[in-house]
């Protein structure tokens, strides 16, 4: 039992960045007013719920989420008798285990994800398909068509999303301060990018690019050269779906351009060892020049950098282009995570359940969970909203935990919360006009090839991780333990380690279409 | 005399009936309701789990249970050992194992001994709390704090290797130096908290002992070896006998939180392994199948070696 909690809990700490975030955005054109407060006289839906989140702590941990007010709230303006839960995504293994199920249950990634644990596959969940049909006309308007796929399992939808419109979430940031002062243009290419680096170098940063274990949230050099090793990043080559790191050539290039980085001390020298945790205060202490974010951090860059260093400026650029103009990081799936429901509850319960996702895309749903009670949490003044923001943890917390709280709408950026942020038309200017832009498309699969479980090798553990094989040997040729001229070795070691079989399978998968994702731009 | 634990005097008794059986169950009851939550404990957390492991036989899947789950015989073990790094992690699992037996296993018992040297009963005391303390950080803690040590740019070693001139060495970036690290963290976190056991062992050696001894002109050093040593010697072997049973659970958080791809050659270990493949995709037959391999060999090293010491010591675990 000793070793259950130990892996759960290096499992919490190692979780990836890939959902952190409770954000939407209302479309413009959709106005519609809740249907659901004239139904007032309605008896209560009653249905318990579980919500994912990716933490063990935080306001769930604290307060009864039961019996607050946020709880009271959304009961009154969706008619509904909830009985909240917030579960840890690595935890749902044991919640599928044990029998006690709740009646929705809310998930991370697709509806085949990990953390499903099979349950949709099993049977467990309603398909949803009629149910959609008449009772979530705004859904069925809005949510497009990639990310039904991504809830669906053979052919049917079970999970109600939380839908991405542009899968480009991560950006290259810069400070600008350093640059004016290198008088240098922002680094349009990789050469440029090198250069700028050597300057950082020589007028005394620490870490010119930030640089971190297993080259997490350090892949800029591999997304110039489009060789991004990950799990939906596989390409069609010769009428086979193989991996982006097949690509010797970008390869190469990409490892020499890295390893010029490690040898002239561009980035960090012990690198490996460097956790996310150092390589976050390295940011936050004004030591590091370029480093890779998701461009939602902006605020936090923001406000810590300037207290280390005085007069910090923290700009996000187009990432450096490779020599086929490439750039940018991975894209994400369609879908940040989705609710489900339980076989066992009762159609006409369904409908209503489906009917409060449905409220969730309103105004009154946006409103609600970005600025929380008139009142209470914002005031209207002159027609203007002006927002109570949090001043402490624990009312960021609370903030999260409200974020938490809406599910299905599109979640890109909270365009509402945007408007009282300093940084807000920032932040949406760099995600319309420089994300839009840039990121790798590429082909996954959900649910999971079955070669990945036989081969936990060769498969890739997560959608920003690469397979165990392919880290090692890019991380020792880095470090000079191996020629990176010997990729083509390390590409024959990967099929004989069960490649040749991912390869096949996904092959096979994809001339099939059965269960194929396209992430990024639209695949001809 | 405090050397061996010897076995109650065996009383065998006889009952002519089931009512003076029951009799004599009622007139001991104190020492029958005292047992009580120890075999209600080990049934149910040790001995009905265990019929859990069948698991490991079938292709388990959670929502259909044990009973709708495929049956697919040994398949799981034959996949482990045609892993093709198998015996790679084999070999780092069973050669830190006896690293860690040769190595950290003596550590708790010389520095019980050295304190027990200690005169000055008030710096006695803080030697026992400093050394103890370590043991209640978590594995993560400790591995950041050795990260940091280590570090070639910023940790206190290479500031001290730099003084006599020695070029900075990336103690994590090397296969030659993580078994070191692991037993050396290890022999730091915990070897405090196992001189517990020995103090305890040595204050119960009866204090004529080293009267009679010193009358006869021992030294300090000769009363060690003649009397203490020999005094502990039971718990010693005890101890280790139980050690060996756990020989290839050198434990999971202590080696992930060092591992990264420079390293991981040597210093993979079946638990990581295990964490690795059932973390892809919930694989719950496999990985309890390596578990029930790790249990059977942990099973058959105690019972040899429990065998060779009742002959070599005449102690045993039982």
């Amino acid at each position: 039992m000793k070793k259950v909690t130990s892996v759960a809990l290096v499992a919490v700490l190692s979780i990836g960045t890939l959902a952190g975030c409770s954000t939407g955005k209302t479309d413009q054109e959709q106005a519609t007013p809740s249907s659901v407060t004239t139904a007032a006289k309605k008896a209560a839906t009653k249905f318990s719920i579980s919500y994912p989140t990716t933490t063990n702590t935080g306001y769930h941990t604290r307060v009864d989420i039961n019996n607050d007010k946020w709880v009271k709230k959304l009961e009154e303006l969706t008619n509904t008798d909830l009985t909240l839960r917030v579960t840890e995504v690595n935890k749902m293994g044991v919640l599928f285990a044990s029998s006690d199920i709740p009646d929705v249950v809310g998930s991370l990634g697709t509806a085949t994800d990990k953390a499903m644990s099979g349950s949709v596959e099993a049977g467990m969940f309603l398909p949803l398909d009629d149910l959609l049909k008449q009772n979530a006309p705004n859904l069925m308007k809005t949510v497009p068509k990639e990310a039904w796929d991504a809830v669906s399992y053979n052919g049917k939808i079970y999970g109600i999303p939380n839908w991405l419109e542009n899968p480009s979430r991560r950006a290259t940031f810069i400070r600008t301060d350093l640059l004016e002062k290198a008088g240098l243009q922002p680094p349009k290419t990789i050469d440029e990018f090198l250069n700028v680096l050597r300057k950082f170098k020589a007028m005394g940063v620490k870490y010119p690019y930030g640089a971190r274990e297993n080259l997490k949230y350090a892949d800029t050099v591999l997304g110039a050269f489009d060789v991004l090793p990950y799990k939906e990043q596989f390409e069609v080559v010769n009428g086979q779906v193989v991996p982006k790191f097949f690509d010797v050539e970008n390869m190469t290039k990409a490892l020499n351009v890295i390893m010029i980085m490690f040898d002239e001390g561009l980035m960090a020298k012990e690198f490996a060892t460097t956790t996310s945790t150092d390589w976050l205060k390295n940011i936050r202490s004004g030591d590091v020049g370029i480093w890779s974010s998701n461009l939602v951090s902006l605020n936090d860059f923001r406000t810590n950098i300037p207290n280390a260093v005085k007069d910090a400026k923290i700009d996000i650029i187009t990432s450096p282009k490779g020599p086929d103009g490439k750039g940018g990081y991975l894209m994400y799936q369609p879908v940040i995570g989705a609710h489900y429901i339980s076989k066992n509850v009762k159609p006409e319960t369904a409908a209503e359940i489906v009917k409060y996702f449905d409220w969730m895309t309103s105004e009154e749903a946006f409103k609600f969970f970005t600025y929380g009670i008139e009142g209470d949490t914002y005031t209207v003044v002159d027609g203007k909203v002006k927002y109570k923001e949090p001043t402490n943890k624990e009312e960021q917390e609370e903030q999260d935990h409200r974020g938490t709280l809406h599910s299905s709408h599109e979640s890109t950026v909270n365009r509402l919360k945007m408007q009282t942020d300093p940084n807000g038309p920032y932040i949406l200017n760099a995600f319309d006009n420089i994300l839009a832009k840039e990121g790798l498309s590429g082909i996954g699969f959900s649910p999971n090839l079955e070669a990945d479980a036989k081969y936990p090798d060769a498969a890739s553990p997560g959608s920003d991780a690469a397979p165990k094989i392919i880290m090692d040997h890019m991380i020792k040729m880095i470090y000079g333990k191996e020629p990176i001229s010997d990729w083509p070795k390390v590409i024959e070691e990967y099929k004989t380690k069960g490649g040749n079989e991912i390869i096949k399978e996904a092959t096979d998968r994809y001339n099939n279409k059965k269960g194929v994702l396209f992430l990024g731009k639209k695949q001809e | 005399m405090a050397s061996k634990i010897q076995p109650s005097d065996r009383t065998v008794y006889d009952f002519s009936s089931q009512s003076q059986k029951w009799a004599f169950v009622r007139k001991h009851w104190p020492i029958y309701v005292i047992s009580l939550p120890g075999i209600i404990y080990f049934l149910l957390f040790k001995y009905i789990p265990l019929f859990g492991s069948i698991i490991a036989f079938q292709n388990y899947n959670i929502f259909k249970g044990i009973k709708g789950s495929k049956w697919v015989g040994l398949e799981n073990f034959q996949r482990m050992f045609a892993y093709t790094d198998f015996l790679q992690i084999l070999k780092n699992t069973i050669l830190i194992g006896i690293y860690d037996m040769c190595f950290a296993f003596p550590v708790p018992i010389i520095l019980a001994l050295l304190i027990n040297e200690v005169r000055v009963m008030m710096y006695k005391r803080i030697v026992q709390t400093v050394v103890y303390m370590p043991h209640f950080l978590s594995w993560v803690i400790v591995g950041g704090v050795v990260v940091g040590v280590l570090s070639p740019s910023t940790g206190i070693v290479n500031h001290l290797l730099a003084l006599f001139g020695v070029e900075p060495i990336y103690f994590l970036g090397e296969n030659t130096y993580i078994r070191p690290i692991l037993i050396g963290s290890g022999v730091w976190k915990d070897s405090g908290w196992g001189t517990i056991i020995y103090l305890a062992a040595i204050a119960g050696i009866n204090p004529d002992l080293y009267e009679a001894a010193q009358i006869d002109g021992a030294s300090r050093i000769r009363q060690v070896f003649s009397i203490t040593i020999p005094s502990i010697l039971p718990t010693i072997v005890i101890l280790f006998l139980l050690q060996i049973g756990n020989f290839l659970d050198f434990g999971f958080e202590r080696v992930f939180v060092f591992l990264n791809p420079l390293n991981n050659e040597n210093g993979e270990i079946i638990d990581t392994f295990v964490y690795r493949a059932g973390l892809v995709d919930r694989q719950y037959s496999y990985t309890t199948a390596i578990g029930l391999f790790k249990s059977v060999v942990g099973l058959m090293l105690i019972m040899i070696s429990n065998t060779f010491s009742k002959k070599m010591t005449g102690e045993g675990l039982y």
